[in-house]
């Protein structure tokens, strides 16, 4: 059994659309979700009717009490379904972390196995009023009832573990994870929807901010915004047609299934030996290796996610990523770098949730990044969440063979 | 609620030997009655030999430990710790003789010894309970000499 992924290169990246990101829309994001879809289909040259798939993944990634209600914190497939086109051929969510290769997977198979013809892919984004993650919960059933009362709770206690274990093991130093913040920040800066659009960040700044869950400071986590993305697929063939160039996807993976771990226990151990699967796998899947590839795009909702991600994909050996980016390694305006947080990632947009790094990757492939736009961009591969949570995808402008 | 103001677990039907145990002060792991191996948290089927029907025992451990990985929680989005930060959380890999061979068993609970205790990898911990109510104990760490 090869790994190869049969589809590879028969479907296609049409159109887009990124909503502004912002701590608080001025208006619902069931309405900031319709208006994003429409604007992506237009932009493929379509019209709603012609959408016949929707496919998302609606993770509310909060800790918090919040309500989880479709159209107001959420928006799922089918609700967006009835508002642009009732009746789909196919509606579809993915659940689980790593949402953009699960939802992209859904929607890549959806249309290469004929279920429908013109997919969209959306994600959005909520941030409720109030602390995101604070819970006023007086009892923990199910996996919690192993964490919470013990005082283990929330994303950051996660990541302040695995970070400490990657410190502890490789000597990596708060400058160099500066370094990661402050690249990230510099490239969202320069894009006119994120939230931090034209607010880069010193290192200075990044040093005088508080720790939260030691090694992880205030900086290291991505801010929770208001955003929505959408994305049309559609197969290479009907793609020849539509007025964009198109960025065909030719594999993607995962390192699932993860060890049972408790709740938010995140061992450095698992997400090493996930991640090389992953890449293992995304290899195999897309018949490429990272030698073929010109853009790289890492996710960073945690600052360090950056350095697993580099080594779990084999651009650094494992540990020594922190140096490698500490050399200048990752530096989008330095000539023969890997400019790998050129999408802002969500330290530089907000927490979009691995939209940006999709996002680049369609830009730069499709050449239509404008003023950021790199040469030579023909093949790009986007990894997003945790390398034992998420995934990764492989794209290029070329055809499948056939097309 | 407790007079601790922390949220309590509830116990279930695979958890209850878990928690009354843990009352008493002492840490329990759960076997798997197919296969023997020890496992925490017990789950509905087991991980290592994949029995549906694996009639979990408490079975008592030492409660010693080396620490993996901790972290300084600075800010507690529970109730109940607003008094308690920071504290510190440990990544606890159990080193009871009964675990040899089997697959790793972590627990992770709050270092009593405080923020300026000296930790580091592979520090040996011993288990110590934190009582939360008159009758549930919820499992924690103290620094050990090695
Ligand atoms: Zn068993």
């Amino acid at each position: 059994m090869s790994g190869r992924f049969r589809a590879r290169d028969q479907v296609a990246i049409v159109g887009y659309a990124q909503s502004p990101v912002t701590r608080h829309a001025d208006r619902s994001l069931g309405a900031l979700t319709v208006e994003t879809a429409r604007a992506a289909i237009a932009d493929a040259g379509l019209t709603p009717e012609q959408v016949d798939g929707f496919v998302t993944a609606t993770l509310f990634p909060t800790s918090g009490a919040h309500a989880v209600v479709d159209g107001v914190s959420v928006v799922s497939a089918d609700w967006l379904a009835a508002r642009l086109n009732p009746n789909p051929r196919y509606a579809a969510g993915f659940s689980g972390l790593g949402q953009i290769p699960g939802s992209m997977a859904l929607a890549v198979n959806a249309v290469a196995g004929g279920a429908a013809e013109h997919v969209l892919v959306h994600r959005a984004l909520y941030n409720p009023a109030g602390s995101y993650h604070d819970t006023g919960a007086a009892e923990f059933r199910g996996g919690l009832q192993w964490t919470a009362p013990q005082g283990f709770f929330g994303p950051l206690a996660m990541m302040g573990m695995t970070y400490t274990e990657y410190v502890q093991r490789y000597g990596a130093s708060r400058e160099a994870l500066a370094e990661v913040v402050v690249e990230a920040r510099k490239n969202g800066a320069r894009l006119p929807w994120s939230h931090w659009s034209g607010r880069p960040l010193s290192v200075e700044q990044y040093l005088a901010e508080p720790m939260l869950a030691d090694p992880i400071g205030r900086l290291d986590c991505d801010i929770p915004v208001d955003g929505a993305a959408a994305f049309v697929l559609t197969t290479a063939e009907r793609a020849r047609d539509l007025p964009h160039r198109p960025v065909h996807v030719s594999g993607y993976a995962t390192g699932a299934p993860p060890r049972r771990r408790l709740p938010a226990h995140w061992p450095l151990d698992d997400l090493m030996a996930a991640g090389a699967t992953t890449a293992e796998r995304l290899w195999a899947s897309a018949g490429m290796g990272l030698d073929d590839i010109d853009l790289v795009q890492v996710y960073d909702g945690f600052s360090p996610l950056v350095y697993l991600w580099l080594e779990a994909l084999g651009r650094c050996p494992v540990g020594e990523a922190h140096r490698y980016v500490r050399d200048g390694g990752i530096d989008s305006d330095r000539p023969g770098a890997d400019p790998v947080l050129l999408s802002g990632g969500s330290l530089g947009n907000g927490r979009m949730h691995g939209v940006p790094q999709l996002l680049e990757c369609y830009l730069q492939v499709s050449g239509r990044a404008g003023d950021r736009q790199r040469p030579g961009v023909t093949t790009a591969l986007s990894c997003h969440s945790s390398p034992h949570l998420g995934g990764a995808l492989v794209y290029s402008a070329q055809p499948g063979a056939g097309v | 609620m407790t007079s601790s103001g922390r949220p309590l677990p509830v116990p279930d039907p695979l958890s209850a030997p878990f928690w009354e145990a843990a009352a008493r002060h002492v840490l329990t792991l759960s076997r798997c009655s197919d296969c023997g191996t020890l496992t925490h948290p017990p789950d509905v089927v087991c991980d290592a030999c994949g029995s549906t029907d694996p009639r979990f025992t408490a079975t008592p451990v030492d409660g010693r430990g080396a620490v993996r990985s901790w972290t300084v929680v600075r800010q507690s989005f529970l109730p109940g710790f607003a008094d308690l930060v920071p504290f510190v959380l440990v990544d606890v890999q159990l080193v009871d003789p009964a675990l040899a061979g089997q697959p790793d068993v972590r627990l992770v609970g709050r270092l009593l010894d405080g923020v300026d205790a000296p930790l580091a990898a592979g520090a040996a911990v011993r288990v110590a309970f934190e009582q939360l109510s008159p009758d549930l104990a919820v499992p924690a760490f103290e620094l050990a000499a090695s």
